[in-house]
């Protein structure tokens, strides 16, 4: 990992509004606003995807608009896991998979799935 | 005649410089306690470390350039330390540890667990307050090197850590002594390991020094996952890093953020008891080498050395045994360079938390 590419995944400010959305400040001064229900529909963990070939197992559709984030937790010093109201809790999101899945329109060719 | 000033005085030490995290030790806030009266003058040097590797060289300084001010009769300079805490994500479990660093290597047989327990003993004689978790479940050789086995006591729900040669270590042997193996899946490392970090009464700690198991598994993952490490220390032969195999430990540590503290050559050469030839069996200075090569501190390097495996045989780590010989010295010198490496990875690293605010 080069200097330039940490920087680019290391968040500066980590914010959960309410139990809907979750907003993380980057120290390259880019911001990411996600919806819990997003972050629910990207889980990056075994049960959702694939481990091999990355196929996904988890139908984005099926989870609920209403989806909401209970918790946020720190994973060491290289991701956070989340608690949704669906009692799904065993994805590990990378800062790098986070910021993969940033909702804005600069990344739309880095979004995995919506 | 002319009365010195406080003003003066740090005018004077502002000169000197921390080698380490580049500034002066007056905006580093190191200078404390200045009191002056009848032109002497006394102050503290609080470090980062108690084992800085130019403790003296500061202190001297700092006396030399005080003393050179008009109207100083008697400078007295007393160096503490304050080791500051690793500004992690999650500071619940182990909140009284300050800083915790993760011994590795990529392959076994290195000499990971001579080296870290020469270390730990090593920072503990310069009077930091340490533990040391043997976290290797292969092979767990701590206890005899501590010169302690047996089991391990409770009180109060809190697992109770051994004590010897001035520190606290805990090791994966003692949940099963003797020549009995530790025959675990996963889910059972990754206990083990979780409580021997939150359920042992670990107190208040300035380093708690992590041997892990060879190369890359189930307890590099759950320690990265379950505590905010400071960093990472990986010990190498000279022939390994020629193999590449050192550099898979490494990506793992990279992977999880956590930082690269420095490499140690371990084995580096080998000086013949009889002709004092000295013999590179594993080749030398491939690790120096590989460290520059990727930007990471090279904390320096041990020959191989019958005096050493014996102490550690004996329960008394050669740090201990033999406190003048020239091995001894390149360890205290090792555990310095670490210290440093510590400090300067809590000054530059930013802190994070999670704020929650109603929607």
């Amino acid at each position: 990992m080069d200097i330039k590419e940490s920087s680019f995944f290391q968040p500066k400010e980590l914010r959960k509004k309410g139990n809907k959305e979750f907003r993380i400040l980057w120290s390259d001064g880019h911001e990411s606003l996600y919806t819990f229900r997003r972050l629910r529909q990207n889980c990056p963990c075994a049960l959702c995807v694939e481990e091999i070939t990355g196929r996904l197992i988890l139908d984005p559709d099926s989870v609920p608009q209403n989806l909401e984030g209970l918790k946020v937790q720190a994973v060491g010093q290289y991701g956070l896991r989340f608690d949704f109201s669906d009692g799904h809790t065993t994805g590990i999101y990378t800062f790098k998979h986070l910021r993969k899945c940033c909702p804005c329109d600069q990344h739309p060719n880095q979004t995995l799935r919506t | 005649m002319e009365q010195v000033t406080n003003e003066q005085v740090l005018e004077v030490l502002k000169k000197i410089e921390d080698p380490d995290l580049h500034k002066d030790i007056v905006a580093l806030g190191f200078v404390r306690n200045l009191r002056i009266s009848d032109g002497k003058v006394a102050f503290e040097i609080n470090l980062t470390t108690p084992a800085c590797p130019v403790k003296t060289q500061m202190q001297e300084e700092a006396i030399k350039r005080v003393r050179a001010l008009p109207g100083v009769s008697e400078v007295s300079v007393k160096m503490t330390a304050d080791v500051r805490q690793h500004k992690g994500l999650d500071t619940s479990a182990l909140k009284n540890v300050k800083n915790i660093i993760a011994v590795g290597s990529g392959k076994g047989g290195v000499g990971k667990s001579t080296v870290s327990v020469n270390l730990a003993v090593a920072l503990a004689q310069e009077g930091a307050r340490v533990g040391l978790l043997d976290a290797d479940i292969y092979g767990p050789s701590i206890p005899t090197m501590m010169g302690k086995s047996g089991e391990t006591t409770i009180r109060e729900n809190l697992i109770q850590p051994k004590t010897a040669h001035g520190l606290k270590f805990m090791s994966m042997g003692f949940f099963a002594p003797g020549d009995k193996p530790l025959i675990w899946r996963g889910p059972m490392a990754h206990r083990a390991i979780e409580q021997s970090l939150s359920d042992v009464e670990w107190g208040e700690l300035d380093y708690l020094v992590v041997d892990l198991p060879p190369g890359t598994g189930d307890v590099h993952l759950t320690l990265v996952q379950t505590v905010p490490v400071t960093g990472a220390v990986i010990v190498s032969t000279p022939q390994d890093v020629g193999l590449m195999i050192s550099m898979k430990t490494l990506r793992l540590f990279q992977e999880t953020r956590v930082q690269i503290l420095g490499i140690i050559e371990n084995m580096s050469y080998h000086i013949c008891s009889h002709c004092g030839s000295r013999e590179e069996i594993f080749g030398h200075g491939a690790v120096k080498t590989a460290s520059e090569s990727l930007g990471i501190p090279f904390l320096g390097e041990i020959p191989l050395n019958q005096a050493i495996r014996v102490r550690s045989d004996e329960g008394y780590p050669i740090v201990l045994a033999e406190p003048s010989s020239p091995i001894a010295h390149t360890y205290r010198e090792i555990a310095r360079n670490l210290a440093a490496q510590v400090s300067i990875s809590n000054y530059a690293s930013p802190k994070l938390e999670i704020v929650e605010e109603p929607a």
